[in-house]
C-alpha cells in the first residue's frame, strides 16, 4: 500500500521529467501512459484507507502520507481530469511550441497534486501545494510570449496567499502542537484560532480561484494554452482548494454553525457568486467567458461549505466534482471552437452548430448543467446548496439563485452567438474536431449526465461518508418549493434571451439589457477602471508604500553620506581656524594653559 | 593528528597561501589559481571532517595561553563547524567563477590573495573561542573586503570602499569598547568562562547596545546598512562572496555565539532586535523594488534577508534557531547564485540598470533559469531549499515573538516575491534589448547552475542539512541554559 502512494507522487513526477528531454514521437505517448497509469493506481486506491510515514526534518515535519476514502475520491477524480486533458492535448497541442515542456509541467502538476491531496501532514502539503506555483508560471508562460506579465500575476497571487497559509501552518503548529492533518482538533474560538483559520482558508480558497484571489484566472485564459484552463483553473486547482477547505473547515477546525466565520466565508461565496457572474455576462470572448464561470462557481462551492450544514458540505462537495466535469470539458469545447474555427471572439463566430454537431451537443449538455437544469448533475448540487443556504438566511439563497438566472443567462449567449445565427467571418469551412479531441468532450458529458441520474447513489454511498459521523447522511426529500423557483428562473432566464434576440436581432447582445440597467451598470465601470480587480489595488497599494520605504532609506543613506561628513568637516574646520599661525595667540593659548594647570594643582 | 591541529590547518592554511599567491602569481597564473582554490578546498575538507565529532557531542580545542587573559583559543562546536562548512563551501564556488571572470582584470594577485586571506579570517572568526581574537579576525575581513570593493581602483569605488570600512570598522570599535566592559564584567575574554561567569547574572544595557551596533554594522542592519548596496560596485565574485553568502553572516554569527550560546539576551533587548530587525527587513525590501540597478537590488534583499536570520535566531525557540541556521545555508547559496548571475549579466550585456536590459532569457537561457531558481530559493517557494528555512524561522517566531512582528516579515516575505519578480522579468523576459549579449563562459555557467541546483537539492533533500540544523539548535539552546 504505502509504495502505491509513493507511486502516486513520483510516477507522474519521473514521467515529466522524461517528457522534458524525449523526443517529440515517444513524448505524447509517454505522457498518456503516465497518466494512464496514475488513473489505474488511483482506482485501485478507491475507497481504501492507509497510510506511510517517513520521519523527514523533525518540529512535527515528517513525510507522511495517507489515503482515505475522502482523499482517494479526490486523487481519482484529479487523475481522470489529468488523463482527458492528456488524451485532447495530444491533438489539440500538435502544432504549437514548448510541447515538451507543457507535458513535463503537466506531468510533474499532477504529481504535486496527489502530493498535495495524499499528504497528512501541513508542511508536506504546503511543499506540493506551494511547488505548483512554479509550474504555474511555466505553464502560462509558454502560452505566448507576451503571456509573462499573466504568469507573473499568477505566481504572485498564488505566492502571496500560499505565504499566509505557511503563517497559518506555523499557528496551527503552535496551536494544536502538531502537524498531522489527521490529530489537528480545533475550534475557531480564540483571537490566534481564528487567525490560523482564516490564514488557512485564504491558502485554499485561491487555490479554487475565489474572488478576491481570481483575476489571474481570465487573464491566463487568453494568453495560458487551453488545454492548462481545462486543466488546473478548472479542474485540479478546484479539487485541491475545495477538497483542503473541507479539511480544515470540518476536520482540523470545527468551525461552528452561525458563527462569524461561517458567515463571513458564506458571504465571501456569495459575493464571488454574483460579481464574477456579472463580469462574465458582458464578455465577448468563449474563453474568458468561461473563466469568469470557472470563477463564480466556486462560490457556491464555498458557500456551501460555510453553512457547516451536511447538506451544504456534501453539496459543496458534490458541486466540486461536478464543477470540475462540465467546466473543464466546457473549456475543451472551447479549444475544439479554437483550433477548428481559428478564433474564441464571439463577434466572429456563428452557426458552428451543424459545422461541429458533436462538439455542439456537448457543449448543450454541459451548459445546461452549469446553469443547473435538471436532470444534469449541477442542478442536484446546486439544490443542496440552495437548501443549506436558505436555511442560514434568506439573502444566501437569493444570490445563489441570482447567480443561476445570470449563468443561464450568459450561457444561453454564448450557445447562441456561438453555434447557432448566422456564420460569420471566423467560421467559414470549419470542420469537427478530431478524435481524440471529440473522445474526453463526450466523457464528461457523459459524466454529468450520469452524474445527474445517478446523484442519490453517489450522493449517499460515496460522499457522505466524507463527512465521518455524519455518514449516515441521507439525502433530504426534495423541496418542492425550491425546485420550482429554480425552474421558473431558468424558464426566466430563457424568455428574457428570446425577447431580447428578438428585439436586438443579434444573440452576441442579448445581455446587454442587464449590462445598462441603472444599478448594475455603475458596478461595471468600477469593473472596467480594475478597481474590481485586487491586484492591480495591491501593486498600487505596494508602489506607495514601497516609495515611502525607499524614500527612508535614502534619507538613512543621506546621513552617512552628506550629514556626518558635514559634521566632521565643520568641527575640523573650527580646529584648523583655531591654529591661526600667529604667535600671540599661541601664547594667550600657552598661559592660559599653564594658569588653567596651575590653579588646578593648588586646590 | 589530532583535532586541535585540523583546526590550525582550516585556519592557517588560507592566511599563509594568501602570502605565498602574490609571488606564485609572478611565476604562473594558472598555478596560483589553483592553489586559490587548493587552500579554500583545504579548509572546507577539514570543516566537513570536523563534521561527525561534533555531532557526537564533542568538542575540537587549540590553545596557546598567553597573559592578559588573551589565549589564543580555537573551539570547534556545532554552531561553528556549521557556519564553517557553508562559508568555505561556497567560497569554494565562487573561487572557481573568479577563474573566468577575473581573468580580464588587472591586479589578480592581490585579488586572489585576499579573497584567500578573507576566507581564512573568516574561519579564524567562527572558530575563536576569545573575544579577543574574534575582534581581531573580524577587523581583518573588514580590511580585505575594504581591499576588495575598491578593486577596481576608480576614485568612486574607492569612496565607496571607504565608506564600508568606516561604518562596519566604527561599529566594531563600538563592539570592541563591549568586550571590555563585558571583561570587566565577566573576568574573562573567553566565551566559555565568560558563559559560567555570567550564568546567573545578568550583564548591562549598555556592553548589549554596544556588542549590537558592532554585529549590526557588519550585518548591514538598519540604521547602519547603507553600505552594502554602494558596495555593489565590486566585481561580481568580491560582492557574492562578501555581500551574501560570507562577510554579512559574520555579525549574525556573532549574534548567535555572543546572544545565544553565551549570555542570553533579556527581554526588553530582544524585543529590541525584532523590532529592528522588522524594520529593516521592509525598509530594505521596499528600496529593492525601487531600485533600477541589478545588482544594488541584490543586496538589498540580502539585507531584508538577514533580518529574517535575525528573527530565527532573536526569538529564541528552537524550531526558530534551526531555521535560522538552514536560513544561512540556503540563502547563502541562492543569494550567490543571484549575484553571479548578475554577474554574467553584468558581464556580457555590459550594463546592470535593469531598464536596460530585457529578454535576456533568450540569449543566456541557463542563467536566466538559474537566476529563477535561485530567486524562488529566496522567496521561499518549494521544493527549493528557502521554503524549509522561511517556515521554521515563522513557525519560531510564531512562538517566540509576538503576532506583530511576524505581520511585519510577512509583509517583507511578501515584497520578497514582487522585488525579485521585477528584476527577473526586467533582465530576462520581454524584449531583447542589447542584441550583442550572450551566454556567459562555461565555468561560469556551471558554478550559478551548481548554485541553482544546490538550492534545489537543498529543498528536496532538505533532511540532511535539517538534520544539523536541529542538532546544533538543540546543542546551542542547552548551553544557553
Amino acid at each position: 500500500m504505502m509504495h502505491k502512494l509513493l507511486l502516486l507522487i513520483f510516477l507522474p513526477f519521473g514521467a515529466g521529467l522524461l517528457a522534458l528531454v524525449l523526443p517529440r514521437r515517444l513524448r505524447e505517448g509517454m505522457a498518456l501512459a503516465a497518466a494512464a497509469a496514475d488513473l489505474f493506481i488511483a482506482a485501485s486506491l478507491f475507497g481504501k484507507d492507509s497510510a506511510c510515514l517517513m520521519p523527514w526534518l523533525g518540529f512535527g515535519i515528517d513525510f507522511s502520507l495517507r489515503v482515505y476514502n475522502f482523499s482517494a475520491f479526490v486523487v481519482f477524480a484529479a487523475a481522470g481530469f489529468a488523463f482527458l486533458v492528456v488524451l485532447y492535448s495530444t491533438s489539440f497541442m500538435r502544432a504549437k511550441p514548448c510541447l515538451g515542456q507543457f507535458y513535463g509541467y503537466v506531468l510533474i502538476s499532477l504529481s504535486f497534486v496527489n502530493g498535495a491531496l495524499l499528504a497528512d501532514n501541513l508542511i508536506v502539503l504546503l511543499f506540493f501545494w506551494e511547488g505548483l506555483l512554479i509550474l504555474l508560471f511555466g505553464l502560462i508562460r509558454i502560452g505566448r510570449k507576451e503571456a509573462y506579465p499573466t504568469a507573473i500575476k499568477a505566481f504572485v497571487i498564488s505566492g502571496i496567499a500560499d505565504l499566509c497559509m505557511m503563517a497559518g501552518i506555523a499557528l496551527t503548529w503552535r496551536l494544536a502542537g502538531t502537524l498531522a492533518i489527521s490529530k489537528i482538533n480545533l475550534s475557531t474560538d480564540g483571537a490566534l484560532a481564528g487567525t490560523a483559520f482564516v490564514l488557512l482558508v485564504i491558502g485554499a480558497i485561491s487555490k479554487a480561484g475565489a474572488m478576491p484571489f481570481h483575476s489571474w484566472i481570465p487573464d491566463a485564459a487568453e494568453d495560458a494554452p487551453l488545454s492548462f484552463m481545462a486543466f488546473l483553473p478548472a479542474s485540479l486547482d478546484k479539487l485541491l482548494g475545495i477538497y483542503f477547505l473541507i479539511r480544515i473547515s470540518w476536520d482540523m477546525f470545527k468551525l461552528q454553525e452561525g458563527s462569524f466565520l461561517s458567515i463571513a466565508l458564506m458571504s465571501v461565496g456569495a459575493l464571488t457568486i454574483v460579481l464574477a457572474v456579472m463580469v462574465a455576462l458582458v464578455q465577448k470572448d468563449y474563453k474568458r467567458l468561461l473563466s469568469y464561470h470557472a470563477v463564480s462557481q466556486t462560490g457556491y462551492m464555498i458557500m456551501g461549505i460555510g453553512t457547516c450544514l451536511p447538506a451544504g458540505v456534501i453539496g459543496g462537495i458534490f458541486h466540486m466534482i461536478n464543477h470540475a466535469t462540465y467546466k473543464s470539458g466546457l473549456f475543451l469545447t472551447a479549444g475544439s471552437v479554437e483550433k477548428q474555427a481559428g478564433t474564441t471572439d464571439l463577434e466572429k463566430l456563428g452557426g458552428l452548430g451543424s459545422r461541429m454537431p458533436v462538439t455542439f451537443i456537448c457543449f448543450t449538455v454541459m451548459a445546461l448543467s452549469i446553469s443547473g437544469c435538471p436532470p444534469f448533475n449541477g442542478f442536484f448540487s446546486k439544490e443542496l446548496i440552495y437548501d443549506a443556504a436558505l436555511e442560514r438566511g434568506l439573502i444566501f439563497y437569493l444570490a445563489a439563485i441570482m447567480g443561476s438566472l445570470l449563468t443561464a443567462v450568459s450561457f444561453l449567449k454564448l450557445g447562441h452567438s456561438a453555434y447557432l445565427g448566422a456564420r460569420r467571418s471566423g467560421s467559414a469551412d470549419t470542420k469537427e474536431a478530431p478524435a481524440a479531441m471529440l473522445v474526453p468532450m463526450i466523457v464528461t458529458a457523459a459524466a454529468c449526465v450520469m452524474l445527474g441520474l445517478g446523484s442519490r447513489f453517489v450522493l449517499e454511498r460515496w460522499l457522505a461518508p466524507f463527512l465521518g459521523e455524519a455518514g449516515a447522511w441521507h439525502m433530504p426529500a426534495a423541496n418542492i418549493m425550491l425546485i420550482i423557483l429554480t425552474i421558473v428562473v431558468l424558464l426566466a432566464a430563457l424568455i428574457h434571451h428570446l425577447l431580447r434576440v428578438r428585439a436586438t436581432q443579434d444573440a452576441l447582445k442579448s445581455a446587454d439589457d442587464i449590462y445598462h440597467a441603472p444599478f448594475i451598470r455603475a458596478v461595471y465601470a468600477l469593473a472596467e477602471k480594475k478597481y474590481a480587480d485586487p491586484y492591480e489595488a495591491g501593486l498600487a497599494a505596494m508602489g506607495l508604500l514601497t516609495r515611502a520605504l525607499a524614500w527612508l532609506d535614502r534619507k538613512i543613506d543621506w546621513v552617512y553620506n552628506v550629514a556626518i561628513p558635514g559634521m566632521n568637516n565643520a568641527f575640523c574646520g573650527r580646529l584648523s581656524a583655531v591654529h591661526s599661525g600667529y604667535y600671540a595667540v599661541y601664547i594667550v593659548w600657552a598661559l592660559a594653559g599653564s594658569i588653567a594647570a596651575v590653579l588646578f594643582l593648588l586646590k | 593528528m589530532s583535532n586541535g591541529h585540523s583546526l590550525l590547518i582550516i585556519v592557517f592554511t588560507p592566511i599563509i597561501c594568501a602570502c605565498i599567491l602574490p609571488v606564485l602569481g609572478k611565476v604562473s597564473a594558472a598555478f596560483r589559481n589553483y592553489l586559490a582554490l587548493a587552500a579554500v578546498l583545504v579548509s572546507f575538507v577539514y570543516s566537513a571532517s570536523l563534521l561527525p565529532l561534533v555531532y557526537k557531542g564533542e568538542l575540537a580545542t587549540f590553545t596557546v595561553a598567553m597573559p592578559l587573559g588573551f589565549d589564543f583559543t580555537l573551539r570547534a562546536d556545532s554552531l561553528a563547524v556549521f557556519m564553517a562548512c557553508v562559508s568555505s563551501f561556497i567560497s569554494v564556488i565562487i573561487v572557481l567563477y573568479s577563474f573566468d571572470y577575473i581573468s580580464h582584470y588587472r591586479n589578480q594577485n592581490e585579488y586572489y590573495s585576499f579573497v584567500v586571506l578573507f576566507l581564512g579570517s573568516m574561519m579564524g572568526l567562527v572558530f575563536s573561542g576569545n573575544l579577543v581574537f574574534l575582534y581581531l579576525f573580524w577587523e581583518i575581513t573588514a580590511i580585505t573586503s575594504w581591499r576588495l570593493i575598491g578593486f577596481s581602483r576608480e576614485k568612486e569605488h574607492a569612496l565607496r570602499a571607504d565608506k564600508a570600512l568606516l561604518m562596519t570598522v566604527s561599529g566594531a570599535l563600538l563592539m570592541l569598547l563591549g568586550f571590555i566592559r563585558l571583561y570587566l564584567e565577566a573576568g574573562s575574554f573567553d566565551l566559555a568562562a565568560i558563559r559560567l561567569a555570567l550564568q546567573s547574572q545578568s550583564i548591562s544595557g549598555l556592553t548589549v547596545g554596544l556588542i549590537l551596533a558592532g554585529i549590526f554594522s557588519k550585518s548591514a542592519t538598519l540604521p547602519l546598512h547603507t553600505w552594502l548596496p554602494d558596495a555593489g560596485i565590486a566585481p561580481a565574485p568580491v560582492t557574492a562572496l562578501l555581500h551574501a553568502a560570507v562577510l554579512v553572516k559574520i555579525g549574525v554569527y556573532a549574534f548567535a555565539r555572543i546572544f545565544i550560546v553565551t549570555i542570553p539576551l533579556d527581554l526588553p533587548w530582544k524585543t529590541f532586535v525584532l523590532v529592528l530587525c522588522g524594520i529593516s527587513a521592509l525598509v530594505s525590501a521596499g528600496a529593492a523594488y525601487r531600485e533600477t540597478d541589478l545588482k544594488r537590488i541584490i543586496a538589498y534583499s540580502t539585507i531584508s534577508q538577514i533580518a529574517f536570520i535575525f528573527l530565527g535566531f532573536a526569538c529564541g525557540v528552537q524550531i526558530g534557531v534551526a531555521g535560522a541556521l538552514l536560513y544561512i545555508l540556503m540563502h547563502g547559496l541562492a543569494k550567490a547564485g543571484l549575484f553571479l548571475c548578475a554577474g554574467i549579466v553584468e558581464h556580457n550585456a555590459k550594463t546592470k540598470d535593469i531598464t536596460r536590459l530585457g529578454g535576456l532569457i533568450n540569449v543566456m537561457p541557463v542563467t536566466a533559469l538559474a537566476f529563477l531558481f535561485c530567486a524562488f530559493s529566496v522567496m521561499g517557494v518549494p521544493p527549493l531549499g528557502g521554503f524549509f528555512a522561511k517556515y521554521m524561522v515563522f513557525a519560531g517566531a510564531m512562538e517566540g515573538s509576538s503576532f506583530w512582528i511576524v505581520s511585519v516579515f510577512l509583509l517583507g516575505a511578501i515584497l520578497t516575491i514582487l522585488y525579485l519578480y521585477r528584476a527577473f522579468s526586467a533582465v530576462f523576459l520581454g524584449e531583447l534589448k542589447i542584441s550583442a549579449s550572450r551566454e556567459g563562459s562555461p565555468v561560469m555557467v556551471f558554478c550559478v547552475a551548481l548554485f541553482a541546483a544546490l538550492s534545489l537539492a537543498g529543498g528536496i533533500l532538505v533532511n540532511y542539512p535539517g538534520v544539523l540544523a536541529r542538532y546544533t539548535a538543540q546543542q546551542m539552546l542547552s548551553w544557553a541554559r
